[in-house]
């Protein structure tokens, strides 16, 4: 029996398992993919936002602020990727002026610091940003923008979790949950789960999981974003750039990554099924709209597409409460800022929520500390080669374009919520996700996980279920 | 640190023939770096033949013409080092490498021969809509699946872009019992030269497709299908898709001089060729800095590599000898009307003994044309073309008194008869 029970490995499910390791209960993830943090969290804009967009008073803005303020000591805690570059929302006409001049007061109303928000005419844009377009006239600067790198977060947030005694079951989709006298049954196509109280943090499928057990006043709806990605060796603008927000959102943005790619994007586009494929239509908008506020782009950097859905919500507002069964936990909706929002929202549904349905005594022996990740390309030549020493894996580069040795891959299949595809290497150390997509070291990370996994390589997966590379053998033992 | 006169940064068909030329012209104190465990390159995965008619005047194999090379390299007794990946030149001509037996370690070259190779357009690159299931791969990394590692990537397969690598693995495929559907290429003429869609397409009744691309892909996980369309001017065509039922999809899309760490170097690239502009002795801006092979522009035959290659050999020889002469002026090669690029992009009469090749690459399919050769504007010669293509390349030689007749420059177009 789990004393909690999270369904959904994204970045809010990640938050709650590691918020859940501070106490003596017993905690289980279950995720439904074959991989931590595969849909929403996968593919998004990375951005920390500084919580200048949200509407007063609505959660997103609560937890936004909230959010952005504990990044930088989670980040350092669980050695997470984040990039202190500044945001810049963007207007170009005197409409969206006079919208900026909205967001202005409204970032206050949302409780931004006075440095934490400034405007700026256009000579200051440009002398910060070269590559902006000659149509911006004025922007907002918010100086309190990062970048981080979302997966990352998830994964460290999960390990951290398990380090910390946490649970975590892939490959378990939930088709069913009952609730008896004082706890409830989970039931996976595989396996049967009992947990005294059990958060639904399964993003777009959050609804469907909900109707299973709780009375559901919301929908969720998948909106897919698609997105290009940039060349690392292109520098095209140093701060997330914003064009102004409308009806329709955010808008198109140009956001510099923590590795050192661009993305483009993301479209917003409420789809049905098709929550993960790139379209023409989808790819050409983001070329027309992107040159509002950036130029100089270079298309012929572009190393991949992508598409992601966010699981939007009918309230327009986050959902964070417990249903009308007693310890069954709604935290639905958590589309943009979500992201940034997570460890806050993370902290009161366990201090909130959960702490009203069972007995939380502290965890004495939590260490909040993840275990470093080695990062060849960040360390000095001494360091390499102190590493070197210890274990020369750490100097077989399998991935050139990015340099990512053997040791690094190696770690990252072992650590807990370890790699255990292709893909899961890709993106935890990045090999192949320069510009050459693994062409050359894809057969190399393969043998690796074939020999560290103990499986032969005719199973290892590219990405998903049923996603064998190798489809025959050609030479006899 | 350890010094060397010339350091060979990649141990593939150019890297080999360079550094036997280099040692050849008797500056011995060389070291190959090669990153893979075998030198060879890409060669040891091109199993089939048609490799060496021009070097050797026989048709060899992939495997069989690195042989020739990687022997008289050891019985020259060049050094050279495998599992090893540079990471870092830098223009004092320092050259940082890793490997398992070393760990990170800095030397110091004279010289240095950047002979990288190529890497492949690939699925992202070319950003075709759908999701990103498994079995979208480059044809390069399946031909090391199936001719290195032994393992096929697909039973059904269809192939995209008609450079030579995907004709040579639908040829290859179905031998190894697989069923190739199809070639599409999205330009009206193939990528791939002629004698391999003869060989590899046309003998195995496996169509091709041209002015066609593959528009979506099906399949979430794994790939299903694919739907390929035909094109007007890169447009797809309404009412003209085809579906195909494939586990696995192969992009011969066309390649890309690897340059990573050059471009870091600070070493400038042609915006056509992608890799460095260079010199009549192949030297890219940064003096004792030489490339060539497919790092420098992506040849159609490994023989070239091998000419071009002994030419760069022969001249970072001479500049750690003190006989190169670096400040001296120079006139530059515009590729004109019809020509896509020009290697190399300038040249000095004082470095050229007697002749010098020029290779090109056309923009378009001609036929019974003529390559204008103009100095500073003035028609110099005209040379017949009966048929040109951009996938096969093109040579032009000038002797010493042609280029020290030009002032300024010597452009090269096409011009119909």
């Amino acid at each position: 029996m789990y004393d909690v029970l999270i369904i959904g490995s994204g970045i809010t499910g990640a938050c709650i398992s590691r918020e859940m390791s501070k106490y003596q209960a017993k905690t289980i993830i279950i995720e439904k993919e074959n991989d931590v943090a595969q849909k929403a969290t996968l593919a998004n804009s990375a951005i920390v936002h500084s919580g200048h967009d949200p509407i007063p008073g609505t959660l997103k803005a609560k937890f936004n602020i909230l959010g952005n303020r504990m990044y930088k000591q989670m980040s350092e805690e669980l050695d997470i990727p984040l990039m202190e570059c500044g945001g810049l929302v963007v207007a170009t006409t005197l409409e969206e002026e006079k919208t900026l001049d909205m967001l202005y007061a409204r970032a206050f109303e949302n409780g931004l610091k006075k440095s934490e928000v400034k405007l700026l005419t256009k000579d200051e844009v440009k002398e910060k940003e070269p590559n902006i377009s000659d149509h911006v006239t004025k922007a907002l600067s918010l100086p309190s923008t990062s970048v981080t790198y979302p997966l990352e977060a998830a994964i460290a947030n999960i390990e951290n979790a398990m380090n910390n005694g946490v649970e975590l079951a892939t490959n378990e989709e939930v088709i069913s949950i009952v609730k008896n006298k004082e706890h409830f049954e989970v039931f996976t196509k595989r396996n049967k789960y009992e947990a005294k109280v059990v958060i639904n943090a399964s993003g777009i499928n959050a609804e469907n999981i909900s109707k299973m057990i709780a009375k559901t006043n919301f929908t969720i709806s998948p909106r897919k974003g698609e997105y290009y990605v940039l060349d690392k060796d292109v520098t095209l603008v140093n701060s997330v750039i914003y064009p102004t927000p409308s009806e329709k959102g955010k808008g198109v943005l140009v956001t510099p990554q923590y590795h050192g790619n661009t993305l483009l994007g993301p479209t917003s586009e409420f789809v049905e099924n098709d929550t993960e494929s790139t379209t023409k239509k989808g790819l050409d908008y983001i070329k027309v709209n992107i040159e509002k506020t950036v130029t100089n782009i270079p298309y012929n950097k572009i190393i991949r597409s992508f598409a992601g859905s966010r699981p939007t919500p009918s309230t327009k507002d986050f959902i964070i409460e417990e249903s009308n069964i007693k310890g069954f936990i709604n935290v639905a909706g958590i589309e943009s800022p979500g992201l940034t929002a997570a460890p806050a929202i993370a902290r009161y549904v366990v201090e909130g929520i959960v702490a009203n349905n069972i007995d939380l005594v502290e965890n004495k022996n939590f260490n909040p500390y993840r275990k470093k990740v080695i990062r060849m390309n960040e360390l000095s030549d001494e360091e390499k080669n102190e590493l070197y020493k210890r274990d020369s894996r750490f100097a077989n580069i399998i991935c050139r374009c990015e340099s990512i040795t053997e040791g690094e891959i190696i770690e990252a299949i072992h650590r807990n919520c370890g790699a255990t595809t292709v893909t899961g290497v890709k993106n935890r150390v990045r090999a192949g996700a320069g510009r050459c997509q693994g062409g050359f070291c894809q057969p190399e990370v393969l043998k690796i996980l074939a020999r560290e996994l103990k499986i032969d390589p005719m199973e290892v997966l590219y990405s998903k279920k049923d996603s064998a590379i190798l489809k025959a053998k050609t030479k006899g033992e | 640190m350890k010094n060397y006169d010339v350091v060979i940064i990649g141990g593939g068909s150019a890297g080999l023939a360079a550094a036997l030329e280099v040692n050849k012209n008797g500056v011995k104190n060389i070291l190959v770096i090669e990153r893979d465990q075998e030198l060879g390159g890409i060669l040891l995965q091109c199993i089939h033949n048609g490799f060496g008619l021009k070097v050797f005047k026989e048709e060899l194999t992939g495997p069989e013409y690195a042989e020739r090379f990687v022997n008289m390299l050891k019985e020259e007794g060049i050094e050279f080092k495998l599992n090893s990946m540079v990471t870092k030149i830098n223009k004092d001509k320092t050259v940082e490498y890793a490997n398992s037996d070393e760990g990170f370690i800095q030397i110091q070259a004279k010289a240095i021969i950047i002979t990288t190779g190529c890497y492949e357009r690939n699925a992202g690159a070319i950003s075709i809509p759908g999701n990103r299931p498994s079995g979208v791969l480059t044809a390069g990394t399946a031909q090391k699946y199936l001719n290195i590692d032994g393992y096929l990537v697909g039973k059904k397969v269809f192939i995209l872009g008609s450079g030579d690598i995907g004709l040579i693995m639908a040829r290859r495929m179905t031998l190894e019992g697989a069923e190739v559907i199809g070639v599409a290429e999205i330009l009206p003429f193939s990528g791939g030269l002629q004698r391999n869609i003869v060989q590899c397409l046309e003998d195995y009744n496996i169509p091709l497709y041209l002015s066609h691309t593959v528009t979506e892909i099906i399949g979430k996980d794994k790939i299903e299908g694919i739907k390929v369309q035909k094109v007007d001017n890169f447009v797809p065509v309404p009412n003209t898709e085809m579906e195909f039922e494939v586990d696995a999809l192969l992009l011969s899309v066309g390649l890309i001089p690897e340059n990573g760490i050059s471009e870091a170097a600070g070493i400038e690239l042609h915006p056509r060729t992608k890799g460095p502009i260079v010199n009549e002795s192949y030297q890219t801006n940064i003096e004792g800095v030489f490339a060539c092979g497919n790092a420098l522009h992506v040849h159609d035959l490994v023989d070239f590599v091998t000419t071009e290659s002994r030419k760069a050999g022969e001249k970072a020889a001479k500049y750690v000898k003190g006989e190169y002469k670096d400040n001296v002026e120079r006139i530059n090669l515009v590729a004109k009307n019809g020509i896509s690029y020009i290697v190399p992009q300038m040249v000095s009469s004082e470095n050229v003994d007697k002749t010098i090749e020029l290779f090109m690459r056309v923009t378009d399919v001609y036929k019974n044309v003529e390559f204008v050769i103009k100095q500073d504007g003035k028609e110099l010669k005209r040379i017949k073309k009966k048929h040109l293509a951009p996938a096969e390349m093109e040579k032009v030689i000038l002797t010493k008194s042609q280029i020290e007749g030009a002032n300024k420059e010597i452009t090269i177009e096409v011009e119909a008869l």
